[in-house]
């Protein structure tokens, strides 16, 4: 911390009130993290890696601390290590940083704001996506929360105003937000198939809204969350050949549902993703499209420790083009029809053998290759239509 | 008509510094999914458990909180991985767990049976 920044601080703390005084900082600071390692096989295609020939280029690493500095205010930030195939290539990345101040906190309900780096709350898996002891699988349901372009609405720099409501009823919670998204290479793998001379970066804020209820006992939980986002290309005007300065539009929404027993979870949920392109030129005219996604998940808990999941889900590239060969027609057959659509079986089981360690293995058929990375099958590699995923975890957490 | 559960049942306790006072169940959970830590005007409770798969926390999930301990579980991971909150701390035995809300100013948590330590009080939750 700077000298400069002190004082602020101390007026900060002042307007906060003193913290117990009995209580020393290193008793507020707690430190946690996990590791996973996967191996990842399927029968065509790419994912994760050089899957055909078995990868082992799954990791995830991420080590977080927070501090609660006073009732009112925590400190927390997550360093995340990450490599996922051509996806992500092991860089590491401040995955949230931020400041959660309470302005009032009672047993009727809280209201509050967080500032910096924060993950978004979309759905029911966004805000921790990458800690795999808090999702259903070894990949979450990827029509809905896309591997390929995971960074779209990962997180934003900005602030979000969260408020909760417990009644006997049920609770209630509502998450507004504003802030830049945090970008990287895949949405332009994504959205324009290939890596273009130039940058996409945010034009202007996104914004984000997210809405639950859940009843008492957390039986039921009920969600609509979205976010809308803008991303406008600046070409490398050196380059011989690249795109005009065209943008990108988004809105991207998800209604949630889940049901809970001691033995059982169900899960559903639907995603919505109206897209528009425009201003890039030739090769990517101007275009509507709208991406759709939708599963339904059991999960059975065979002894606490032992847990089977099965799932299905669709996904679609765009709605008005369910069988993809508009898609390959407007890109003159670089990407096969296939690539419009995603019909995906899977089913896993999860062993916690301890506190620390899970091992977990899945099963995936595959029919459709919507949810692949074109930055790891780049056009015109062919794409088979139907394949296998077969991939088995291990994830150790503190 | 009687209820035996009651003689053996698992009960929330507190440290002394914390008033007495009867919790709703909703309140008890709230405490323990770590969503309020409040304790009146300027009291910060501080929340320690067992193991997930301890039987005492099982049964303190289930009977007590309403909750199961998968749930949580879930509700601690998500607001500890995204930096929104910080987890209960763990303690491996009830033994540790009594001798913790003892001594720790504003503790919270939970043994079976009626504890006989004079540092701490039993909360009733209805």
């Amino acid at each position: 911390m700077s000298v400069r920044a002190i004082p602020i601080v101390a007026l900060l703390l002042g307007w906060l009130g003193s913290a117990d005084a009995a209580e020393s900082y290193w008793e507020r600071i707690q430190i946690h993290g996990f590791a996973s390692q996967a191996l990842v096989y399927t029968s065509d295609n790419r994912w994760f890696g050089d899957s055909p020939d078995t990868s082992f280029d799954f990791t995830e690493i991420g080590l977080n601390a927070s501090l609660r500095l006073h009732p009112r205010l925590l400190f927390s930030g997550q360093a995340l290590f990450r490599r996922a195939g051509e996806m992500s290539d092991g860089d590491i990345a401040l995955d949230y940083g931020l400041a959660d101040i309470s302005l009032h906190s009672s047993a009727e309900g809280r209201l509050g704001v967080r500032l910096g780096r924060i993950k978004n709350p979309l759905g029911l898996y966004n805000e921790t996506r990458d800690v795999p002891f808090t999702h259903p699988g070894i990949f979450l349901p990827q029509v809905v929360y896309f591997d390929r372009v995971r960074n779209l609405v990962l997180s934003m720099d900005g602030a979000m105003l969260y408020s909760e409501l417990y009644r006997p009823f049920g609770n209630l919670s509502l998450t507004l937000g504003a802030g830049k998204p945090v970008l990287d290479k895949n949405v332009e793998w994504a959205y324009l198939n290939g890596d273009f001379p130039g940058k996409m970066k945010p034009d202007g804020n996104s914004w984000l809204a997210s809405l639950w209820y859940t009843t008492a006992s957390e039986r039921l939980k009920l969600g609509l969350s979205g976010a809308t986002l803008s991303i406008e290309f600046d070409p490398d005007r050196r380059a011989p050949l690249t795109l005009d300065a065209g943008g990108l539009e988004f809105v991207y929404w998800i209604a949630s549902a889940q049901y809970n027993t001691e033995q059982w979870t169900l899960t559903a949920e639907y995603a919505r993703e109206p897209i528009q392109w425009r201003g890039f030129g030739y090769p990517i005219p101007d275009r509507d499209a709208t991406g759709e996604g939708y599963y339904l998940q059991g999960t059975y808990r065979l002894r606490p420790d032992l847990e089977l999941m099965l799932r299905y889900e669709e996904g679609y590239a765009d709605v008005d083009d369910r069988d993809g060969r508009g898609l390959e027609r407007e890109t003159g057959g670089l990407l096969p029809a296939n690539a419009g659509f995603s019909k995906i079986l899977t089913a896993g089981l999860r062993w916690d053998i301890n506190a620390h360690w899970m091992l977990r293995a899945e099963y995936a058929y595959n029919n459709g290759t919507f949810i692949l990375s074109t930055r790891e099958n780049p056009p015109p590699d062919d794409r088979a239509r139907y394949w296998h995923l077969l991939s088995v975890q291990a994830a150790f957490r503190f | 008509m009687l209820i035996p559960q009651a003689l053996v049942g698992q009960e929330l306790i507190a440290n002394k510094d914390l008033a007495d006072k009867v919790l709703s169940r909703n309140e008890a959970r709230l405490f323990f999914t770590l969503r309020l830590q409040r304790w009146g005007d300027d009291q910060t409770v501080k929340v320690f458990v067992l193991p997930d798969d301890h039987p005492v926390h099982r049964e303190f999930s289930k009977t007590v909180l309403g909750l199961f301990p998968y749930q949580l579980r879930r509700v601690w991971d998500r607001q500890l991985f995204s930096g929104t909150g910080q987890a209960p701390i763990i303690v491996s035995s009830e033994q540790e767990m009594l001798q913790r809300v003892a001594s720790t100013p504003n503790a919270i948590g939970y043994v079976e049976g009626v504890p006989g330590d004079s540092r701490v009080r039993v909360l009733e939750v209805r």
